[in-house]
């Protein structure tokens, strides 16, 4: 028996680390929703925060360059659709798509002659812990301090929309750009500042798939997470304590989907690899019913494009 | 400390429109200002340009014999200009507190108290910590004022404040903003509504056309000559029409009208019952978020509510959508003339040709016929005064008078049995006003019904044979207009009772 827990032990914890870009991504995209923008380019800010961050760890040999690396080279891309859906006022669905697209066929090009480089094992905290005890080692101890980041992050988030000053300027200016900027903040500014940080999340989500997770580089290995986190902030109804639980059930399923296909379940394989995204979407929307608080917490002003009367 | 405010060759230009033209003014401590005009007379602007919205071309602003820059909203607030918009400038997934907040530089705990305090000075009772899209829209300026205050303003500018109120909202804002006055506080007063220029303010300025035509004590003034001084000519005054329609047939009746929605924007209706006799005009009273906007879309098959009977000329129509009710001579005419009434990127022979896919020719086999609707549209246009004859001019461009007619004329062309309008003078100025209020007489003369939801107590006086209120979804008892009082009017308005 003792066994079987250990081994249940081993399953969270892998299950947990396979929703830390989901989270990571998801956390971010939430901010730059909330403030009404957008930004539909996640998958492709993501996948340059991969290749980014592998190729500073090759060129640099440095883990700590390479992550910090990937949140810069997610801001950088992130500009660009800030440039241009805030101060060219292009239209923001179109401008992230584009982002995406142009972020796959970017890291293609870059990652050309990583292909096949190994990558680097990254350090893993509280090891010793992970064995000793057993069923809540493998859960608690022994992962990437991006792993405790990500599980932190949709508490510091709703900490930070619910509490801070800066967050109620946020909400604010998602609610109502025009009388926010009637009340003096400046909207575009607040607006830039919630797009750069979400790509700054985007990037290190990539980063962590391409340094961690699983340690190469391998062309458009992101795989469509970054669309799962886009729509894990929708059905989470931008509440960030929900998109840590959708990311767990996504993370989850597709854990055990995998189990269940190798163990050779009687279930066609098609269904069990669309279990994650059928799961999450349902409990989703089962947990967030309730209309008055969708409307509450919904960015009113989502994807419209403002600018200031001269 | 007295207070002055000098506004200085004020001009601003948009592409096509001069909306301000060389503005000079002069405000003191001590008094309450009005500024009246008819709409795109140029006052909006001008406010905009004193709360530092909108940059002027020309012309400077003067605050104490300061040079003030206000080259953003942030700039009028350093210089104590408060402002409370016509629209308001809430934020409404927030809470109120959170609302007022934003700004403050304070901390919450010491900001509380603050409110607290101007909660209880003034006798507004808010509750801080709900939502504001919770509040009516009496409660909500309340917080716009408050805002304001928590700021300390030397001049504070309230733009068409009573829009949205009711006549005791009216009186509070008035008994408030007199207060104000009394502490100091330089009020200006944007309208076009002349009886409160008359009853609230000591000196007005009229504006026309982007240009102060007049400044002037209150005390010398009377409402023909203000509305003489805003329109610029001689107004014909309306005569309320006597009651034709006593004994006549019941035309348009309504049963079980229930409606219930998880919609927090929204409002429940319960149990609506009324009839409308023909020749009739029956008005709805109520303030705006009471349940009219169900209700309209309900009487037009917007939406279809299980249960509701509603006989019309002795057929049951209430499972039929807008275009069948349509084909049974019903007509509609919504509250918000660009999103609902008219497509304005389209042409004006566009939208004359969307509603009328049934009764004219103007399809054939599908296809398009331009001429025949162009034709259609240009008699609209010469019948009901539309000011311009070009069918090709995209609606946008028409002013808000001009669009309510082009859609009253839409309508009424095919000469509808019943017509059914939701606030049709919302927003527009006497001219317009008093044109659309004689076609609605017109109706009526022609044993025509018409069913109106209005918030303007002073419109459903003067148009309704009968009245009765909407208040949270339900409706009061209908009442013969001529026992009806704006005071029993106002009473029923704001939830309360008069028997």
């Amino acid at each position: 028996m003792s066994l079987d827990i250990s081994f249940i032990g081993i399953l969270i914890g892998s299950i947990m680390a396979s929703s830390v870009p989901l989270i990571l991504a998801a956390s971010g995209e939430l901010i730059t929703e909330r403030s009404g923008v957008l930004n539909l380019g996640v998958e492709g800010m993501m996948i340059i925060g991969a290749i980014s961050g592998f190729a500073l760890m090759v060129i640099t040999d440095n883990l700590f360059i390479a992550i910090v690396g990937s949140m810069l080279s997610g801001v950088i891309i992130s500009l660009i659709f800030g440039f241009l859906t805030q101060s060219l006022l292009t239209n923001h669905v179109a401008t992230g798509l584009a982002l995406t697209i142009f972020g796959i066929g970017l890291s293609a090009m870059l990652g050309k002659n990583f292909v096949g480089i190994p990558g680097k094992e990254f350090p893993i905290l509280f090891s010793s812990l992970r064995e000793s005890i057993p069923f809540f080692g493998p859960i608690l101890f022994g992962h990437s301090i991006v792993l405790y980041f990500a599980f932190a992050l949709p508490f510091l988030t709703n900490y930070f929309l619910k509490k801070t000053k800066l967050g109620l300027v946020v909400r604010a200016v998602g609610d109502s750009p025009v009388s926010a900027s009637n009340q003096g903040i400046n909207v575009i500014l607040v607006r830039y500042c919630c797009i750069l940080y979400g790509g700054a999340m985007c990037g290190l989500a990539g980063a962590y798939l391409s340094l961690i997770y699983t340690p190469q580089w391998i062309e458009n290995m992101t795989a469509g997470r970054g669309w799962i986190a886009l729509a894990l902030v929708v059905f989470a109804t931008w509440s960030p304590i929900k998109v840590l639980i959708g990311a767990l059930i996504f993370g989850g399923i597709t854990i055990l989907q995998l189990h269940m296909q190798a163990i050779g379940f009687r279930i066609p394989v098609q269904f069990l690899s669309a279990l994650p995204y059928l799961m999450t979407i349902i409990v989703l929307v089962v947990i967030s019913r309730d209309s008055r608080k969708i409307k509450l917490n919904t960015p009113t002003s989502l994807g419209r494009i403002f600018y200031r009367e001269k | 400390m007295a207070t002055d405010l000098r506004i200085s060759n004020i001009s601003k230009i948009y592409p096509g429109c001069i909306a301000n033209d060389n503005v000079s003014l002069q405000f003191k401590s001590g008094k309450i200002y009005a500024l009246l005009g008819e709409n795109g007379a140029g006052k909006s602007t001008l406010v905009k340009i004193l709360s530092g919205v909108v940059s002027p071309d020309n012309g400077e602003v003067f605050l104490n014999e300061k040079n003030l820059k206000l080259s953003s909203p942030l700039d009028a607030k350093k210089n104590k200009i408060g402002m409370v918009f016509q629209h308001f400038n809430l934020f409404e997934t927030l809470s109120v507190f959170e609302n007022l907040s934003i700004d403050a530089t304070e901390n919450n705990k010491s900001l509380r108290v603050r409110i607290n305090e101007i909660l209880k000075k003034y006798n507004f009772s808010i509750d801080l910590d709900v939502p504001v899209l919770n509040l009516s829209a009496g409660q909500k300026q309340k917080v716009e004022i408050i805002r304001c205050l928590l700021r300390s303003p030397k001049v504070l500018i309230m733009d068409e404040p009573t829009s949205v109120l009711t006549e005791q909202e009216t009186e509070e804002l008035f008994i408030s903003l007199k207060k104000f006055c009394d502490e100091g506080i330089l009020i200006i007063y944007i309208t076009h509504k002349l009886k409160e220029v008359l009853s609230l303010c000591d000196e007005v300025a009229v504006m026309r056309k982007g240009k102060v035509v007049s400044v002037s004590q209150t005390q010398n003034e009377r409402v023909e000559t203000l509305a003489n001084k805003m329109v610029g000519q001689k107004l014909a005054k309306i005569k309320k029409k006597i009651n034709i329609s006593k004994n006549k047939d019941e035309i348009f009746k309504v049963k079980h009208l229930n409606f219930y929605s998880d919609d927090p924007f929204e409002t429940n209706l319960v149990n609506l019952n009324f009839s409308v006799k023909k020749g009739e005009c029956l008005g709805i009273a109520g303030i705006s978020g009471n349940g009219q906007n169900e209700l309209f879309q309900i009487l037009s098959g917007e939406i279809i509510t299980p249960d509701t009977s509603i006989i019309f000329r002795n057929k049951e129509i209430a499972k039929l959508n807008p275009k069948q009710r349509r084909e049974y001579f019903m007509a509609f005419s919504p509250e918000d003339r660009i999103s609902q009434a008219a497509v304005p990127e389209l042409k004006i022979y566009e939208n004359v040709a969307l509603n009328n896919f049934k009764s004219s020719n103007f399809f054939e086999k599908g296809l398009v016929n331009e001429k025949k609707i162009k034709e259609h549209s240009k008699k609209i246009l010469s019948d009901f005064s539309v000011n311009t004859d070009n069918v090709e001019l995209k609606s946008q461009f028409l002013s808000g008078g001009n669009l309510q007619k082009l859609i009253l004329g839409r309508e009424l062309i095919t000469a509808p049995e019943l017509l059914i309008c939701y606030n049709p003078t919302w927003g527009l100025d006497v001219g317009a006003i008093n044109y659309i209020h004689e076609t609605l007489i017109k109706i009526n003369d022609q044993e025509k019904s018409t069913i109106l939801i209005s918030t303007d107590t002073e419109e459903l006086l003067k148009l309704s044979d009968r009245i009765a209120v909407i208040y949270k979804g339900k409706l009061s008892k209908i009442m013969p207009s001529e026992e009806v009082t704006p005071e029993k009017l106002g009473v029923l308005m704001g939830g309360g009772s008069i028997d």
